[in-house]
């Protein structure tokens, strides 16, 4: 396929001069209630078309159909033709809908039929046509520029369809010599010119209309090479239907349309509700549509159309879809398409079925970067183990909060309280020595002890944070949080030991002055335990996930709402983090206990961890309670 | 296969070589595509020329003697043992021919690209039925005995000829064999021996087919940090977006990128230009070199395939969960261009992951918009989903709804006329002003037609209309102007003035 072929740019050249007011010579029936109601009525006089109209509305109707199956990339110039070219759109994107093109014939109106007639001439829109054919499209300039050097392979080719009432062959040889002319010489000018190109081919399709009844002047001809740029047709055509019959199969071998009639639509009758008869619907679309079909042989050949025209239809029968089935079809091709007939019942019908989708829609574009996408899935899959039996954590409701959060490019201090609370809330089950969800298979016996479980819980759980920790100062935090809290090997705690007790010295007088605030501090926190722990009980059974970690659960918000009620605890105590709330009240339940509850007094030592690890990195003077690590 | 070829029996006597055997392809295709489930396969048939001249015997410096279809066996030895390592689900026919055939069954059914190999030394036979014969009088063949190239579906012909460029050249052999190749839309090409006829020249002739036809496109299917390296079969063909602007056949990527997924409900049984199976492999081993691994190989490589079944493979994950979660995954293929892997059920107990190619472009599935924004949906400032996922963004709205989405007038036939204000707006564009005349005029006849029940504004309404009408048709007035609406007659009979018309 070719972008830039001929039907790239279709300029049409409508003749807007004294003669084509004249009457088309097909009656309208408009008067058509009288028919039903009391005699006595005098119809009012017939009424018909113009040449002019019967024009125009023709040429509308095969620019509706071009627009509906080409929406972009085919292009239509329109121009009027009488003491001078009118203009009426340009090759924009913008200038590419009915809309447009029917508010402009609106301002230009019907020809005045009492305007010298001297004056007027097609020649006018002709010239202007090639000069319009000759100015570059915003996609002949998108090509070219992304071409560079390869800018010569962008083509430009156009169409002239040109509806006029000619008076003879020698008058239509004229125009042609004149289209001709007027090629040649804006060649010239555009070989020149950046902003202009020379035209390589051009199609004249020269449609000669006269009012039915009235003997043709002009002879049809079939295409034929003027020169190697331009070729020549002539179409004689009755005005009225005739007219439109004539660019309705136009546009069809313009823009290589075949038709299908869809058979057998069930639809329900306007008068009686509860009736429903079958109807057809013509439809025309890209030939390729049919590529496969005439493959196969089966042609489904329904004879000629329903509108009589020449060519042939292909017959399918409607099935009613099924609604609900999602499933995958094997598609070779999906083609756009505009019914034949489209003010029709049951073309409307058809086409109001098909869009309107049960489901809801917003309009306009989502309009996110697919950068975005492929970076979250980066950060999603940094660590991802994919076999069940490889993860503890992707195993544990509990850790869900946090897992959920931690893989975002960037986090709300509620995602970090959040976070901080899921380890809060496995410090306390490793306290209680909850059961951890560690695969068994391939061990022998019973598997690794409680506390190894959590040394590999821990560990795992470190791993998904770090990777993590470059994309924010607040993925930082939940870190250093962890960091704090998880249970350390034996070997490490004898070295933490050791160094406490200096630190303990150090912070003796600092630590009496807090011991106020800390106390009222503690208050709001036990409240806040309370909390979690009923949360929890209600988590015990969930604690566990036993499906599949293929794709992750929602987070079990129950006890986080809950806690989302209480006031922050932060707010109210200012620079006092929830981190050190809780290492206190782990240091003070463990004072008051035996000594042989060896875990709680390590747990002492994880906060004197992170002092150590603050003066390490920062180099400053830090508290005993953490208050400095919160900056 | 029983497809009632007569087998050759070398020797007895000389049939000339009859292409339209080619015909008996179709069948034994169709006979192949009826047993298997979803036709993603590329088939490949053999076609081996059996007559006697492929009994010459071939001048060898050394001690044994070869004939002709000796170099032919170990060619297709060659290929076959190709394909059983790289192309373990390939369906393969051997089809023999001397100089009759018959038609058995007609097709039933679609698929892809069918290759095939038709292996012949070039002597091409004489009088009625004979290549030569069936060429020269290819233009006078009628709709019910048409030749059987080109074949009516997709496909490629390979003519290996157990022959060398001189000895082809030398009778019109090669313009024939050329012709059969144009015929078939030129899909196809033909090899010859290089050098003497050999074994080793008859490898190296085969090599270039397999080169050419038969090397497996692997490829690292890639999603964020997750990697596995699999096959993509049958292998993506190149794709030509225009011939014009831009007539460099596109490849696709061997690093396959996965950008996103979406629900099978939004992407919607998309057009594709092929679907591929995506098989994970074990790489590094002997059996992808070409032409190496022979039998020996085969107990390493059923090992090495059982090691890699232990090893967690993205694939199956990647599968399992588009099965699951009923979504596709959308890849990119190169630059602008887009694919989809998705679960395809086979049978109900077997489904495989596969992958469809779109065509290449910006926006290849005009329902979804721009493939480059459609970003994750944590980044959209409101679920477009919804919080119940009871809604969908797609399809998208086009800017300008199509004809058949909006109201738009076509009056060809009469029929076509609606609606006071439409019909203003379009008399005024087709320059149809008795038009408007006409209507006023009925609208005034309405008015005197009106009964004594009828509610005094009725009159107002339609005189007033008929004269806005009137107006309007004079084409001159500030009533003439297009987007100018006919609003109703401010009356106070009610006290809210309704929309009349």
């Amino acid at each position: 396929m070719k972008i830039f072929s001929e039907s790239h740019k279709t300029v049409f050249v409508v003749d807007h001069c004294p003669y084509m007011a004249e009457s088309c010579r097909q009656h309208v029936e408009f008067d058509m209630l009288v028919k039903n109601r009391t005699q006595g009525i005098i119809p009012l006089a017939p009424i018909s078309k113009s040449l002019w109209t019967c024009s125009v509305e023709s040429s509308m109707e095969y620019c509706r159909i071009m627009y509906d199956i080409f929406p972009f990339k085919k292009l239509v110039n329109f121009i009027v033709s009488d003491s001078g070219a009118h203009v009426l759109n340009s090759w924009t994107q913008e200038d590419q809908n009915l809309q447009e093109l029917m508010a402009a014939l609106a301002a230009v109106g019907p020809p005045n039929p009492r305007a010298d007639p001297e004056c007027c001439s097609i020649l006018h829109g002709l010239v202007a046509a090639v000069e319009t054919l000759c100015k570059i499209t915003e996609y002949q300039h998108e090509a070219r520029t992304l071409l560079m050097e390869n800018a010569e392979r962008v083509g430009n080719r156009g169409r002239i369809i040109c509806i006029t009432n000619a008076k003879s062959d020698s008058h239509v040889r004229m125009l042609e010599d004149c289209v001709q002319e007027t090629i040649h010489e804006h060649n010239k000018l555009a070989a020149n010119s950046d902003h202009l190109m020379q035209i390589q081919k051009c199609e004249l399709v020269l449609i000669h209309t006269y009012p039915v009844g009235e003997d043709s002047l002009v002879s049809d001809r079939p295409k034929k090479e003027l020169s190697p740029v331009l070729t020549s047709e002539v179409h004689s055509v009755r005005a009225g239907r005739h007219l439109a019959t004539k660019l309705n199969i136009l546009v069809q071998q313009h823009f290589d349309l075949a038709s299908t009639t869809i058979t057998n639509i069930p639809m329900k009758e306007e008068q009686h509700a509860n009736t429903s008869a079958n109807y057809d619907v013509e439809l025309l679309h890209h030939k390729d549509a049919h590529v496969d079909f005439l493959k196969s042989g089966d042609t489904h050949l329904g004879g000629s159309s329903r509108e009589g025209s020449f060519k042939e239809t292909i017959t399918l029968k409607w099935c009613t879809p099924r609604t609900n089935n999602i499933e995958l079809h094997y598609c070779t091709g999906a083609y756009r398409i505009s019914p034949v007939d489209v003010n029709s019942r049951p073309s409307s019908c058809l086409t109001n079925f098909l869009l309107n989708d049960p489901r809801y829609k917003i309009i306009g574009n989502l309009e996110i970067p697919l950068e975005r996408a492929k970076d979250q899935l980066e950060k999603h899959t940094r660590y991802w183990p994919m076999i069940i039996s490889q993860t503890t954590i992707f195993n544990m409701q509990a850790v869900v909060p946090l897992a959920s959060v931690i893989v975002k490019e960037s986090l709300t201090e509620e995602d970090v309280l959040n976070c901080q609370k899921t380890i809060y809330n496995l410090v306390d089950m490793e306290r209680k020595n909850d059961p951890l969800p560690i695969s068994t298979v391939g061990t022998r016996g019973k598997g690794p002890k409680r506390d190894e479980q959590y040394r590999i819980m821990w560990n795992e759980l470190e791993t998904l944070v770090r990777a993590h920790i470059n994309n924010s100062e607040k993925h930082q935090r939940v870190l250093e949080c962890l960091m704090a809290c998880r249970s350390k090997p034996p070997e490490e705690e004898e070295r933490k030991k050791r160094g406490r007790k200096r630190e303990d010295k150090e912070d003796k007088s600092e630590k009496a002055v807090k011991d106020y605030e800390q106390e009222k501090s503690w208050q709001d926190l036990e409240r806040l335990k309370g909390i979690l722990e009923r949360g929890k009980e209600e988590l015990a059974e969930a604690e566990i996930i036993k499906d599949s970690p293929d794709s992750p659960e929602p987070p079990n918000k129950k006890p986080l709402v809950e806690m989302d009620e209480t006031p922050p605890v932060e707010k109210s105590k200012g620079p006092v983090s929830l981190l050190s709330f809780w290492s206190n009240r782990i240091n003070t339940a463990n004072s008051r206990k035996h000594q042989e509850f060896a875990g709680r007094l390590n747990s002492v030592n994880n906060r004197a961890e992170l002092y150590q690890h603050l003066k390490e990195e920062n180099g400053m003077e830090t508290t005993e309670n953490g208050k400095a690590s919160r900056q | 296969m029983e497809v009632g070829v007569e087998r050759g029996n070398g020797g007895l006597m000389i049939p000339p070589m009859d292409l339209e055997t080619i015909a008996i392809i179709q069948l034994s295709v169709c006979i192949l595509i009826g047993n298997i489930g979803i036709i993603f396969i590329m088939p490949t048939v053999v076609v081996m020329d059996v007559s006697l001249s492929m009994t010459r015997p071939v001048s060898v410096e050394g001690s044994e003697e070869y004939q002709r279809k000796h170099l032919a066996a170990h060619g297709l030895t060659m290929l076959f043992e190709h394909m059983a390592t790289n192309y373990k689900l390939e369906f393969t026919a051997l089809v023999v021919f001397s100089s009759l055939w018959e038609l058995m069954v007609p097709f039933t059914r679609d698929y892809n690209t069918l290759q095939v190999v038709l292996v012949t030394d070039g002597c091409l036979g004489i009088g009625r039925g004979s290549l030569r014969h069936s060429l020269a009088t290819h233009s006078q063949r009628s709709e019910s005995n048409r030749f059987p190239l080109p074949f009516p579906f997709p496909s490629k012909l390979y003519i290996m000829c157990m022959a060398n460029l001189e000895e082809l050249q030398s009778t019109d052999s090669l313009d024939c064999l050329e012709r059969l190749i144009d015929l078939n839309n030129g899909e196809g090409q033909i090899f010859t021996i290089d050098g003497p006829l050999c074994l080793k020249n008859v490898q190296s002739m085969f090599g270039k087919l397999i080169d050419l036809a038969y090397t497996p496109f692997h490829a690292v299917l890639k999603c964020g940090h997750l990697t596995a390296d699999v096959q993509v079969f049958p292998r993506p063909e190149p794709f030509v977006v225009d011939e014009e602007i831009d007539p460099i056949p596109k490849v696709i990527n061997t690093d396959l990128e996965i950008v996103g997924f979406i629900d099978i409900a939004d992407i919607s049984s998309p057009p594709v230009l092929s679907r591929h199976l995506v098989l994970p492999i074990a790489l590094n081993k002997e059996g992808d070199e070409v032409g190496t691994g022979i039998t020996d190989d085969n107990e390493d490589e059923n090992s090495a395939n059982q090691i890699a079944g232990k090893i967690p493979n993205f694939c199956v994950l990647l599968h399992g969960s588009l099965k699951v979660e009923g979504m596709v995954a959308i890849v990119q293929l190169g630059p602008e261009w887009h694919g989809m892997l998705y679960s395809q059920a086979d049978s109900k107990k077997k489904s495989n992951l596969m992958m469809s190619l779109f065509e290449p472009g910006p926006e290849p599935l005009p329902w979804l918009g721009k493939m480059a924004q459609l970003g994750p949906i944590s980044d959209a400032k409101e679920n477009p989903y919804g919080e119940d996922d009871n809604k969908s963004p797609f399809p998208l709205q086009p800017k300008n709804k199509r004809s058949y989405a909006q109201n738009v007038t076509v009056w060809i036939k009469p029929s076509g006329l609606q609606e006071l204000n439409r019909l203003r707006k379009a008399a005024l564009a087709f320059g149809f002003l008795d038009l408007l005349k006409g209507v006023a005029d009925m609208l005034e006849r309405e008015c005197t037609l009106l009964p004594d029940t009828a509610h005094p504004d009725a009159a107002f309404q339609l005189t007033h209309a008929a004269q806005q009408l009137k107006l309007a048709s004079t084409g001159t007035s500030e009533y003439a102007g297009y987007d100018h609406n006919i609003t109703p007659l401010q009356t106070d009979f009610s006290g809210s003035s309704t929309e009349r018309m």
